[in-house]
């Protein structure tokens, strides 16, 4: 009696799982299956299987090129955010748990209380006034704002388990400050380094209200063409070019929770 | 071998001062033990000797040659941690040969080095494996090798038998001074277990409140305190504060408030003085007879007896005084129980005054 009470109770929230899992995954799945299906309108029902949108991609340069520009600008702003995110971290965690280290952790993740768009209207009115043009590096500049606090987030956990003494031990076996950061500080942080570079990088890929006013002929991004291609016409092509992004993120995610064990979302 | 050398290291931080005027000479060889309550200085003195802090003022030589500004990569100081801090990432071998590494030397002198340093603590065979593969005896001696590894001038400890189960320290103490005795290492250990400096220490420096108490072998830390701080924190003591009645040089007699009059010793007694006797609880004698041979003797009703398992606590009550006295368990020692009608008895030697 008692073993098929915890059955159905097991069964339940098994059903409960899926149904929150075809919630959230349900759009996408009806995205990708677009992406094979031959109608040229969308949505429209489904006709039959056709790989010819991924194929009508490569007729497309504006993607292929806004495909290159929009990986340089998120490898950039990934960069550059973990370098500032780790440096952070790093005092924040030293500290330990004194002196203003809340408020200094909230004041670094302040851009995320800051509705995307304004920020890009802000950083073109502010270049603007000052009579210059924002072009690629305001772009990557205003990407790795937005993503640092991420990687601040991933890189204080992976402080969290850091004990600051094997710096000193590697000092005091002789080690430099450099080949202490070389051998002991930065190895031990790989992981969350990685996985703050990974999130921050497909953060910035899939970005749009952010690139919205800062991007110009030379620099637009994937979703920027993506958003200029829908305006003029609908056709499952766009959900070819989509699939491939989710394809390419649930991967990346994949390989770090199988080789780092670090999990972006919990 | 070196020889350690602090002059009037002091060492603020925002509002108090961790280590006030501190100076101190460790001898050549010489295994030191800094010894004293949480907070009293000892693990920022030996964080400033091993370069991790740096004094506000005064100054560290190290044989002859001054390091105050040295940094710790430069002062070829062996440092063993609480934590151990071994590095994770790394296996036994690679961290006992993280130093000989850094010292640019051959991929084969390491080698060479790393097996005699895990021979010496006796953990031959285990350098492949991961520091978290290891038990926590086990790190301490890998540890224990990564800092002799690099033959130190120096090599230092902070507390690092604190996170050892009790018999596993018992061992580990023996084995940490059959190492440094065998290479013939100075060295300084930090430990708030004043049984660990005792059984270890050449000599014992007794801290407070950022100052040095005492300095001197553990037998006359334990028989004979400098200071009315280190009578009071070695070994299990009973305090009595009174007023000096007569002094006779460095004798007196200290009437206590309900009327005993105690025969003791000190330094700077003056008659009429407010001071304090201290008496170890085992240096006290409970008979059931008088015994006349001691110059402290009173009557007394033993009110409590705790159970110890290598002796038996008494505690008793005399003209208002409240006394320990700590007995082997032992047949040839008389046994009391709550209630009893007892004698409590001392020598003048064992009854240290100390003034205020």
């Amino acid at each position: 009696m008692r073993g098929s009470i915890r059955a159905l109770g097991r069964l339940a929230g098994g059903l409960y799982l899926l149904l929150l899992y075809l919630f959230v995954m349900g759009p996408l799945l009806f995205v990708i299956a677009t992406s094979f299906n031959p109608a040229t309108s969308f949505p429209s029902r489904f006709e039959g299987f056709t790989l010819s949108w991924y194929a009508a991609i490569l007729e497309r340069p504006e993607f292929l090129a806004a495909t290159g520009t929009s990986a340089l600008v998120a490898a950039l702003a990934a960069a550059l955010a973990v370098l500032v995110a780790f440096l952070a971290a790093y005092a924040l965690s030293r500290q330990g748990g004194a002196g203003g280290r809340g408020a200094m952790a909230t004041l670094l993740a302040s851009p995320l209380l800051v509705p995307q768009v304004v920020v890009s209207l802000a950083i073109l009115q502010l270049a603007s006034s000052f009579g210059i043009g924002t072009g690629f590096w305001g772009l990557v500049a205003a990407h790795a704002v937005y993503v640092m606090p991420f990687a601040l987030r991933l890189i204080l956990t992976g402080f969290a388990r850091f004990d600051f003494a094997v710096e000193e031990a590697s000092r005091s076996l002789g080690g430099g400050p450099l080949a202490t950061w070389r051998e002991v500080t930065l190895p031990l942080l790989r992981p969350s380094l990685v996985a703050g570079f990974t999130f921050c990088f497909i953060l910035s890929f899939v970005n749009l209200p952010l690139s919205l006013f800062l991007t110009g002929p030379e620099t637009a991004t994937l979703p920027i063409v993506m958003f200029a291609y829908i305006e003029s016409r609908i056709d499952p092509m766009i959900a070819a070019v989509a699939s491939l992004i989710v394809l390419a993120a649930a991967t990346a995610t994949l390989l770090l929770d199988r080789f780092l064990r670090v999990r972006l979302v919990d | 071998m070196p020889e350690l050398v602090l002059s009037h290291v002091t060492r603020r931080f925002s509002g108090h001062t961790a280590v006030d005027d501190l100076s101190l000479t460790v001898r050549d060889g010489e295994f030191v033990c800094l010894l004293g309550p949480s907070g009293c200085g000892k693990t920022t003195t030996l964080r400033i000797i091993a370069g991790f802090e740096r004094a506000d003022a005064g100054s560290l030589t190290l044989d002859g040659a001054d390091i105050t500004a040295l940094p710790p990569e430069k002062r070829e100081i062996g440092v063993v941690f609480q934590s151990y801090a071994l590095f994770p990432h790394k296996t036994v071998a690679e961290n006992i040969g993280f130093g000989l590494k850094m010292r640019g030397r051959s991929r084969a002198e390491i080698a060479t080095a790393v097996e005699q340093a895990l021979a010496l603590v006796r953990l031959d065979g285990l350098g492949g494996r991961y520091p978290r593969a290891l038990s926590g005896g086990q790190q301490q001696r890998v540890a224990l090798a990564r800092a002799l590894a690099i033959r130190p001038r120096l090599l230092l400890m902070d507390e690092p038998l604190s996170n050892l189960d009790a018999q596993l320290r018992e061992e580990m103490r023996v084995e940490i001074r059959r190492i440094q005795h065998s290479l013939g290492i100075t060295a300084v250990l930090v430990t708030h277990d004043q049984g660990e400096a005792l059984a270890m220490a050449d000599r014992v420096a007794v801290m407070s409140q950022g100052r040095l108490q005492q300095m001197a072998a553990p037998a006359e830390i334990y028989e004979a305190p400098a200071t009315a701080f280190v009578g009071h924190f070695i070994g299990q003591v009973n305090v009595l504060e009174g007023r000096l009645e007569q002094v006779d040089g460095r004798t007196g007699l200290l009437a206590l408030p309900g009327g005993l009059k105690l025969a003791g010793a000190g330094q700077g007694l003056a008659a009429g003085q407010a001071a304090r006797a201290m008496v170890k609880q085992e240096r006290i004698a409970l008979t059931r007879a008088e015994p006349t041979g001691l110059p402290n003797r009173f009557p007394c009703r033993v009110v409590e007896r705790t159970y110890l398992g290598g002796g038996i606590a008494y505690r008793c009550a005399a003209a208002g005084a409240s006394l320990t006295a700590l007995l082997p368990n032992h047949p040839l020692f008389e046994r009391f129980a709550p209630g009893d009608a007892a004698w409590l008895g001392w020598t003048a030697a064992d009854c240290t005054i100390f003034p205020g």
